[in-house]
């Protein structure tokens, strides 16, 4: 009896990770199509449109290069063999991890290089403003519901819709007077100073450089965050376990961090990485005010010289950022609910 | 005690803010938004000088000649900031009114249908939803070129699949109930069910996300042309942001005159459109009345 159940069970198990691993499969299999079309943007971008594609792919630099070199990348591109082709090359040279060299940046350094140099500082920036605007957000929400009503509701609801409004890059235009300038509280501009410090020193001048655009970058992320677990929360305020909870004389506090908060934050984790490819954008911007070395500045300089392979391998890395993030949030939902396995929301 | 007790217990209370909240709210919007489309309309009527002409020196502080000063060629920022309007705020209502109902109709489809089509739309709904927004429409810029029509199209190119996917939901969720298989019982045809059965649950939706989407692209319009990446020839409030920052004007008191109306007017116009989303989400579902 014993056996039989035991090899029921494991068959079980055998037919669970099956169709896990198979829907992994498929969710890769998705994530690949939206990369590859990413890419396919990239390279169509430049042929689709009028004039020499070889101007688009070099951006401003082809006016300092001599017709020996343009005829060599002509060469290099295949810009005169039929369009399949070119985009077999075009793919074999990313497999390569060859994204072209950077004109803006040159000195012969490729754009591979440029864009592992900024990755860094945009991380940091987008991982504490998120990690600082998810805390406070879920907490705000979740208070804000359960005080549903209530005219400090009513103001918080308020506050967060004209936060909302507000363009993120403005902000950091009207602190930057404030709190660098008239103030001189904080420095403005790059990352760290020169010449850089060494040890403790050098991660206090980081953090010193930092503060600013994460702030900016926090109170951008806040209202949505808010938005969500609100209404998230809003569906568990009138749930039976919440009023089971408070009969049996649970202190309110506990209700609402130990029970009711619980269940609102699945909807906010997938909901957040739903939107993190339209929240990611913010720091593009936040990045240019401060001229801060990640790769939105980045970005903004590739604009300015015209820098094509440079802005569109910056492209790529957002696009690799956000599919990562919502990789990351289908495996963690697995984790987050017991229901689900492999993330099926 | 008994009463406190129960009270607390008693989850289902009304709200004790009005549940006719949301028309003020709404009325408030509306208020603010026709403000904003009479001085889009009639920029000249308010504005004492031509945006485009050098009336002043440059870096005048304000004064009885020129209230908000003048920029860095001694253009009067005033009448730059109302005629900014027009620019701003027509291109993400023009946005909005575009990429909704385009929007509207992807999700209608394919919600309704399940053919080879539908799931075809529905693939390029979620690959437009997971490109990064803002990167995509400055690569996108960058090639295209910086007119006003381009800008609008490549807003539209990026706005319709978040109302697509909206709607396509809020159709999944009527086609479930059982009043549409009784009148496929009764033999209407397609066409019929959508527009009577299907159409009156998602219209309020579609209304809300031509709001949200206009909302958002006033933004979107902001930043690119933050980045310079705007159109040269009609200024709009980011484009002068945009002359802000490279002329430094961090380093004096300028910043007051130029830098703040200019924000203050996107946030304004964006709050609007936010304020009138909220009490047109109300208006048509009055179940989240009460939320």
């Amino acid at each position: 009896m014993a056996s039989w159940a035991s090899g029921c069970d494991s068959n079980a198990m055998r037919f669970e990770t099956g169709s896990t691993r198979r829907r992994w499969l498929r969710r890769l299999a998705e994530y690949g199509v939206t990369l590859l079309l990413a890419v396919s943007l990239n390279f169509l971008l430049p042929r689709a449109m009028p004039g020499d594609p070889m101007a688009l792919i070099a951006g401003e630099a082809i006016q300092q290069m001599g017709a020996e070199r343009i005829a060599e990348l002509r060469q290099v591109y295949g810009l005169d063999l039929p369009l399949g082709q070119q985009y077999v090359r075009y793919l074999g040279r990313l497999v390569r991890g060859d994204l072209g060299e950077s004109y803006r940046f040159s000195g012969g350094r490729t754009v591979v290089e440029v864009l592992a140099d900024r990755f860094v500082w945009t991380f940091l920036l987008v991982a504490v403003s998120m990690t600082i605007a998810t805390t406070a957000g879920a907490l705000m929400g979740a208070w804000a519901a359960w005080r549903h009503g209530s005219l400090r509701d009513v103001g918080l609801v308020t506050f967060l819709f004209a936060l909302r409004s507000v363009p993120p890059f403005w902000l950091a235009m009207v602190l930057i007077p404030i709190f660098a300038i008239n103030w001189s509280l904080l420095p403005v501009g790059d990352s760290y100073s020169f010449p850089r410090q060494t040890g403790i020193r050098n991660l206090i001048d980081i953090a010193h450089h930092a503060i600013l655009p994460i702030v900016v970058l926090s109170l951008s992320y806040l209202p949505t965050v808010f938005a969500i677990m609100r209404s998230s929360m809003l569906d568990e305020v009138g749930a039976n376990y919440v009023r089971t909870a408070r009969a049996k004389g649970l202190k309110e506090r506990t209700v609402l961090l130990r029970h009711a908060m619980r269940n609102a934050l699945l909807p906010l984790v997938t909901t957040i990485s739903l939107d993190f490819g339209q929240l990611l954008g913010g720091v593009l911007l936040i990045e240019t005010v401060f001229n801060y070395r990640g790769l939105g500045a980045m970005m903004f300089e590739a604009v300015k010289s015209r820098d094509y392979p440079l802005l569109q391998g910056g492209f790529l890395l957002f696009t690799l950022g956000v599919l990562t993030i919502n990789l990351l949030t289908d495996w963690l939902y697995g984790y987050l609910d017991p229901r689900v396995q492999g993330g099926q929301a | 005690m008994i009463t406190k007790m129960t009270d607390r217990l008693d989850t289902t209370s009304k709200p004790r803010l009005s549940r006719n909240l949301y028309r003020v709210v709404g009325l408030v919007g509306l208020t603010m938004l026709l403000s904003l489309i009479l001085l889009a309309t009639f920029p000249q009527a308010v504005a004492p000088y031509d945006p485009g002409e050098r009336v002043g020196r440059p870096f005048q502080p304000p004064g009885p000649e020129f209230r908000l000063g003048t920029n860095d060629i001694g253009q009067d920022l005033l009448s730059e900031l109302i005629w900014g309007t027009r620019v701003s705020l027509f291109t993400g209502l023009l946005v909005g009114l575009v990429a909704a109902p385009l929007g509207t109709v992807v999700g209608l489809v394919s919600g309704y249908r399940s053919d080879v089509i539908s799931v075809l739309l529905l693939r390029l709904v979620d690959l437009t939803l997971v490109l990064p927004f803002l990167p995509l429409v400055i690569l996108l810029s960058a090639y295209v070129g910086q007119g006003q029509g381009k800008i609008i199209l490549i807003l539209v190119v990026v706005s319709w699949a978040a109302p697509a996917r909206l709607i396509r939901s809020q159709v999944l969720t009527v086609l479930n109930r059982p009043f549409i298989e009784a009148a496929q019982a009764i033999g209407s045809s397609d066409w019929r069910i959508l527009r009577l059965h299907i159409w009156p649950s998602v219209r309020g939706l579609a209304l809300v996300q031509f709001v949200l989407v206009g909302s958002a692209s006033i933004l979107a319009e902001a930043s690119l042309s933050f980045l310079g990446l705007g159109d040269p020839s009609s200024k709009s409030w980011g484009t002068m942001l945009y002359f802000a920052q490279a002329s430094g004007v961090f380093l004096s008191d300028a910043w007051r005159w130029w830098v703040l109306p200019a924000g203050l007017m996107i946030t304004l116009s964006v709050l609007s459109l936010i304020l009138v989303s909220y009490s047109l989400e109300r208006w048509s579902d009055p179940r989240l009345r009460a939320r």
